[in-house]
């Protein structure tokens, strides 16, 4: 009989491979946002497959979660109207304008040559040789934590982990030069379900993000994985507007948004001296500090998901140049 | 009892790719979602039985993740999508 695990694996990546077709090719933008989040769902299971549960865990909470809200809130501030041009333009919103066949071509260049890469690696790495496990496992004690993959980002390659924070720090800085004002679009009632449903998922989605920081030093879990968990309290309470971006509130958000960077990068500099170089962490201090930057890098990245999906600085802007859909 | 869970698990699979027939045809943007939440609901039960199948406890953690998230994606639905021609 055929070991159903392996129908399970083929089946689903067929699915994965016929979902990232599905979401290129198909019209509809929000139909391509559903099927993006499917995606991310069924990579995730892929992941999980491939007995990778710390992909698994990251591709779910920011791939799936995160990613979905901010791509329908970007449909919203498009104002898409689904339709031919004279409907659009009927509805006083910006006509979509289709991509010049010219910019697909050339993108679809680009991905080929990527995937080509990536097949040479594939079929050069070694068959069935060991990888770097012996290696990171011979070194934890080292570490201060006792999981491999948060051992590998906090500490031997924390310098990487340290640029991806300020990814996102970039992300923000440049989300808020583009874009200010303040929304004042009217409350949706939400009212009577909403709180039986804030008073349920708030609380678990704050224990939830808290648990799979503090897991990350023995198990799959850790400051991305928990900041996009905590970031989702951030995006409901914008989407309920239980809470509403005020001017007076920026200077907070910037510290929350520097506060992860500017934490690691000085217990990096700090550490440096008597013997031994920048991120290098005293081993008896290891695990004290890999918390403290953990924790705060998970603030910082709750704080600024939750901003990017807000999506503007919270400015004043006088009427003349007020926004269209504010 | 792995071949039992297996088995379960392309089957809870096989419904939802069928889920996904009304993610990709709609029509309306409700359907879409609600499909979205079925193939979710489906998605957490096929953790739940790998976390088993594969002795994998951390599969139990994306599953949370998983169910809370799916909350948060129908409220941006509602919201958003009720605002969208205003």
């Amino acid at each position: 009989m055929t070991d159903p695990f392996l129908i399970l694996d083929l089946l689903l990546a067929g699915a994965v491979i016929a979902l990232a077709v599905a979401t290129l090719t198909v019209r509809d933008l929000f139909a391509a946002i559903v099927l993006f989040i499917v995606l991310g769902l069924l990579s995730a299971l892929a992941w999980v497959r491939l007995s990778a549960p710390d992909v698994a865990l990251a591709e779910a909470a920011i791939g799936t979660g995160v990613t979905g809200a901010l791509l329908l809130k970007t449909l919203h501030h498009l104002r898409y109207v689904a339709g031919t041009l004279g409907e659009q333009t009927a509805h006083g919103v910006t006509p979509v304008t289709p991509v010049p066949m010219s910019v697909i071509w050339a993108n679809a260049a680009f991905c080929g040559l990527i995937t080509l890469g990536l097949a040479i690696a594939f079929l050069d790495a070694p068959l069935g040789g060991p990888g770097f496990d012996a290696l990171v496992a011979d070194a934890i004690p080292a570490s201060g934590v006792d999981h491999g993959v948060t051992a590998v980002l906090l500490n031997f390659r924390s310098y990487d982990t340290l640029m991806e924070v300020v990814v996102l720090l970039a992300a923000v800085i440049a989300v808020w030069q583009i874009e200010r004002g303040l929304s004042e679009a009217p409350s949706p009632d939400l009212s009577v379900i909403w709180q039986g449903f804030a008073r349920l998922t708030l609380p678990a989605i704050v224990v939830v993000g808290t648990y799979l920081l503090w897991k990350g030093s023995e198990a799959p879990g850790g400051a991305f994985q928990g900041g996009a968990v905590l970031a989702a309290v951030g995006i409901l309470l914008l989407l309920s507007r239980l809470y509403v971006p005020r001017p007076a509130h920026r200077a907070l958000a910037r510290w929350g948004f520097v506060l992860g960077t500017g934490v690691f990068a000085g217990v990096a500099l700090l550490v440096t001296g008597g013997g031994r170089v920048t991120f290098e962490y005293p081993p008896e201090h290891a695990k004290t500090l890999i918390l403290l930057i953990e924790g705060l890098v998970t603030v910082s990245i709750a704080v600024t998901l939750a901003a990017l999906f807000h999506g503007r600085e919270p400015v004043a802007v006088r009427a003349k140049e007020a926004r269209h859909d504010a | 009892m792995t071949t039992f869970f297996g088995i379960i698990v392309v089957t809870l699979l096989v419904s939802i790719l069928t889920g996904l027939i009304r993610v990709h045809r709609g029509p309306r943007p409700a359907d879409r979602m609600m499909a979205a939440q079925l193939v979710g609901s489906a998605a957490v039960a096929i953790l739940l039985i790998l976390s088993r199948a594969m002795d994998m406890p951390a599969l139990l953690d994306v599953a949370v993740v998983f169910a809370l998230l799916a909350a948060v994606a129908v409220v941006g639905f509602v919201v958003l999508a009720s605002r969208k021609v205003s």
